[in-house]
């Protein structure tokens, strides 16, 4: 009976995304009304996913079948299987979808009468309806088919505002990498049909030998990597995320390159099983790899949408160290440090989602109302968009991973997991974990300065344009949309276990073990610690203890200065007299030293030009700063470059349109198939 | 009950003795110009008489600029009551670990950074941005520090770590604290803005980190936010002293008299600590500003270098 009533509630999930993106097509000529139903039929859709992911995963119900669809050719059929995985995948998607859908609501409202919203209406639910599947298909067939689906979706989506060439340009370089990605992965799963003989992606890997697992291995993490945005692969997300609108962008950075992450986890972690050790060392240096150099990028980037997508990168990558960390583990047989690194990745996936979905809600906000995203462009925004600056805030501070929010409680675990992997490992292990502890401080505090930048040089500060002068608040409901998932951050920040415990259900399911299943006790007790075995923490007894000092500081303040008299006066410009919004530190400045500091990685170069006038009297200057992309120069462009002059190359050599030659390419071939029947 | 008295005794020690340790490093930098120098509590008197004065404050700023010096302050204590001045009496389990010490740490920075912005003043922003670039540097270090004792001591809580640093007895014979030792004075220099890093007694826009940050705080703000910031230093300095120099082993009786002669102890070590910062300061001169990353960088490779030798070469075995 439960577990009948919670199919239902997923059904009727699937079914108001697909009645969401009908009604945006029948009413595609009332653009605005198209736009609040399908939003608000999303939205409703979401609230039914997540109820049924919440009482699936705490439900005795081991696994959730739904067929959509049932052909007599074998695997071509449309089956959910929906386990806790999937449960915790989908709850992850359905928060940030319902947030998404009511922040769409005021945001798309702009596009009325200008574009086809109706169509856009239309990707969108069904880009929703293409991750959810991916995430709870049952076969291999099926989940290739969700993939594809959605990664065409958001090429869409991405170039929605194809007008602009370099938005086009970024859909061209997404659709490449991601197809690439899927190669590896049709390969892969092709592989794995070939010893198991099932695409059953709840079957078992017992009959792969091991060098075909470990090629599979390979396969599935290049595929995989590729839609996550791991580095080297990364090079479509900085410029994929920041074309799309931003409540795409928030979908695409927040849940879905998560389905690479859900990916590696059922079919690496789930299938194949933590083999080797290699496999983990593997991981987590590329985990390293994205982390440190993802932040660096977003430090020095100034288009705040740059920035988020770079960001995106350097969580994947935390996410990736985790997962790494517990491949290590288990193929060790040490289940204890396994889960506690399992548990890290899936928290962090899931804040991840939170606080990168409330932090590009909130950079489209601002987009909404200055109409740019370029942070040299804006300043004094706290003055005009107050509540959406208390958001952003929250959000910032999320993501630099400091308490009382919830990016630290994912953090902590990973440096926790890192930590039990040293006292438990071998020489090796222990200096990789080392090293990647060092790295994830210097992400940290990358991460503190990136979003200190960020904020401080958009919201704080003088207006430095006109646009930014002009700005208001942006509609309630788009305020609703940003604020909902940053206090999710700030709960889930103060008492973490109230995650925690969802995630632990899906430890269990993975692993067996349970690593907090001797907690008992309500849910919302104040002192709400995280135990583990060396280290006790409790953000909600931290949150109180800065409360409580600061009031009583402000207090003992009151008693030794007696009442608080204030003068205001301008800011001291060293007796200028003349303060203006130019003589600010600008975002290109704020991240200078980082980027002299670290020229191995940036190579900036800067030029200081005289414009007009005579060399000694310019009329003005102009300073010009450069800095390159290592991946993209000398990795990506050769390669480009080597595949163009093969094509020209096979273009004139071999496809010269000669029939004789056809002629002989066809009998080659026969003769050379002949051979193989002979001998094979 | 015993809680309620470790709470009050960090307050306590830490908030009162963290002002002298600016007036010591003064009275010896003024000493080695041949000057008297201002009275030790000269400190003392400053803060009390900024908390009466009235608060200028920047037109443009908002309430960022507002809250910031309270949640520094704040973050600064929740800090000092993580690390524990005397293991005579300490609570089994803190709510809080080296990683929740970093991160509230953090908080501060946060905070001070993005207050620094909130003026519209371009000392801020310089304040802020090169503030930004040594606390990059300089973090890795103080994560792998705290990890290496925690490692040895097999667990990430400040109090653990302690008992189990008391029964190692003298770690400073041992090269691989003599190692994080070392580092660690780097990271103290660098995190409480001292010469070669920072120098706290100047108001040059070319060498300020931290003053440029505080140049438009004024008042009781400004009071509680050089507070703030001398209980940070203070924070490092005990983590240092009661870590790698642990004395209540020493210590044989129990009770109130043991307790105070522990504190006693501790103070010590606390001024030893900065002499020997004051020193530092008073031989050296201001690095150049990317200079700072090979001072950054020297901390990184000892730390590294006690790793290798502890926990690959097999140091833990001898």
């Amino acid at each position: 009976m439960e577990a009948l009533s919670i199919r239902s509630m997923f059904q009727v999930s699937i079914m108001f995304y697909v009645i969401a993106a009908v009604i945006s097509l029948v009413f595609i000529k009332k653009q605005r009304l198209c736009n609040t139903a399908s939003n608000l039929i999303c939205a409703a859709g979401s609230v039914f996913g997540m109820s049924a992911s919440i009482l699936k995963i705490f439900s005795e119900e081991s696994l959730i079948a739904i067929h959509i669809f049932q052909s007599s050719i074998p695997f071509i059929s449309a089956d959910i299987k929906i386990d806790n995985l999937s449960a915790f995948f989908v709850l992850s998607l359905s928060i940030l979808v319902f947030c998404v859908s009511l922040y769409s609501i005021g945001y798309i409202s702009t596009y009325v009468g200008k574009r086809n919203v109706g169509l856009f209406n239309f990707l969108y639910s069904t880009f929703i309806l293409s991750m959810f599947f991916v995430m709870t298909s049952g076969n291999a067939v099926f989940f290739l088919l969700a993939w594809e689906a959605m990664a065409l979706i958001s090429y869409f989506l991405v170039v929605y505002e194809g007008e602009y060439e370099e938005n086009q340009a970024a859909g061209t370089l997404y659709i490449i990498m991601t197809h690439v990605g899927t190669v590896f992965l049709m390969i892969g799963l092709m592989l794995v049909f070939s010893h198991t003989k099932s695409f059953d992606i709840f079957g078992s890997s017992v009959g792969i030998p091991i060098l075909a697992k470990n090629i599979i291995f390979i396969l599935f993490l290049v595929g995989f990597g590729a839609k996550a945005g791991v580095i080297p692969l990364h090079i479509w997300l900085p410029y994929a995320h920041p074309a799309a609108p931003s409540n795409v962008s928030a979908l695409m950075s927040g849940v879905m390159i998560k389905t690479a992450v859900y990916g590696i986890f059922r079919f690496i972690f789930f299938f194949l099983g933590a083999a080797h050790i290699w496999w983990g060392i593997t991981i987590v240096i590329l985990g390293v790899l994205s982390t440190v150099l993802g932040v660096a990028y977003a430090y020095i980037m100034s288009d705040m949408k740059k920035t988020l997508a770079y960001s995106s990168i350097e969580n994947i990558g935390i996410i990736f160290i985790g997962l790494g960390v517990s491949f290590i583990a288990l193929a060790q047989g040490n289940l204890m440090v396994g889960s506690l690194a399992t548990v890290a990745a899936l928290l962090h996936t899931f804040n991840h989602s939170l606080f990168k979905g409330s932090l590009f809600l909130g950079v489209g906000s601002i987009q909404y109302s200055t109409h740019t995203k370029n942070i040299e462009k804006l300043g004094g925004l706290i003055k005009k968009m107050p509540i959406t600056a208390l958001f952003v805030l929250g959000g910032a501070i999320s993501i630099s991973s400091i308490v009382p929010f919830n990016g630290f409680i994912g953090e902590w675990f990973v440096l926790q997991s890192l930590f039990a992997n040293i006292v438990s490992g071998k020489a090796i292990l222990n200096l990789l974990s080392i090293i990647s502890a060092a790295a994830l401080a210097l992400a940290g505090a990358l991460a503190i300065a990136t979003f200190v930048k960020l904020y401080g040089i958009s919201f704080l500060g003088l207006p430095r344009s006109e646009h930014a002068l002009q700005a208001k608040e942006v509609p309630v409901i788009m305020n609703i949309g940003v604020g909902i998932p940053v206090v999710l951050c700030l709960i889930i920040g103060v008492f973490p276990m109230l995650l925690l415990r969802v995630a632990d259900k899906v430890v269990f399911d993975l692993l067996g073990v349970s690593l907090f299943g001797q907690l008992k006790g309500g849910l919302m007790i104040v002192y709400h610690p995280l135990k583990i075995p060396g280290s006790v923490i409790s953000p909600a007894a931290a949150l109180i203890a800065l409360t409580i000092i600061a009031v009583l500081a402000m207090l003992v303040i009151r008693v030794i200065g007696g009442k608080y008299i204030e003068r205001r006066y301008g800011t001291w410009d060293c007796g200028f007299e003349a303060l203006n919004s130019r003589m600010q530190y600008s975002g290109e400045a704020f991240s200078n030293p980082i980027k002299i500091v670290f020229r191995m990685l940036f190579r900036p170069s800067n030029e200081l030009r005289a414009v007009g006038g005579s060399t000694y009297f310019p009329e003005s200057l102009e300073y010009v700063t450069e800095f390159e992309l290592i991946f993209e120069k000398y990795i990506y462009n050769p390669a480009v470059y080597l595949m163009q002059l093969f094509s020209n190359r096979a273009k004139v050599k071999i496809q010269a349109g000669s029939i004789h030659s056809y002629l002989i390419y066809i009998f080659v071939t026969l003769i050379v198939l002949m051979t193989y029947n002979r001998f094979a | 009950m015993q809680y309620a008295a470790y709470v009050l005794i960090q307050l306590l020690v830490i908030i009162m003795l963290a002002p002298l340790l600016d007036g010591i490093i003064r009275k010896i930098k003024a000493f080695s110009q041949k000057r008297t120098g201002i009275p030790l509590l000269q400190v003392y008197y400053d803060l009390l008489k900024l908390l009466r004065k009235t608060s200028v404050v920047s037109e443009e700023s908002t309430w960022v600029y507002k809250i910031a010096p309270y949640i520094v302050f704040s973050t600064s204590i929740a800090a000092a009551l993580l690390v524990p001045v005397t293991t005579k009496i300490m609570p089994g389990t803190l709510p809080g670990d080296i990683i929740l010490l970093i991160s509230i740490l953090g908080l501060g920075r946060f905070f001070t950074m993005l207050a620094a912005l909130d003026t519209a003043s371009m000392f801020g922003g310089m304040g802020s941005s090169r503030e930004a670039m040594v606390s990059i540097l300089i973090e890795p270090s103080v994560l792998v520090s705290l990890f290496m004792v925690g490692l040895i001591s097999k667990s990430t809580s400040l109090p653990q770590i302690m008992q189990a640093m008391k029964g190692i007895g003298a770690p400073l014979t041992y090269p691989v604290f003599v190692m994080i030792f070392l580092a660690f004075l780097i990271i103290i220099i660098a995190e409480s803005s001292r010469i070669p890093v920072d120098d706290p007694s100047t108001h040059l826009e070319l060498t300020m980190v931290h003053e440029a940050m505080m140049l438009e705080y004024s008042g009781r703000h400004l009071a509680i936010m050089e507070l703030g910031a001398m209980i940070k230093q203070l924070v490092l300095i005990t983590l240092l002293v009661n870590i790698l120099i642990p004395h209540d082993q020493l210590i044989a009786v129990t009770g109130i008299g043991a307790l105070v002669v522990s504190i006693f102890i501790y103070v010590a070590k606390v001024i030893t600590v900065t002499i020997i910062i004051a020193i530092a300061e008073v031989c050296t001169v201001k690095l150049r500003f990317f200079s700072i990353p090979n001072l950054a960088t020297l901390s990184f490779i000892l730390l590294f270098l006690g790793f290798l030798q502890y926990f690959i070469l097999g140091g833990s075995n001898v």
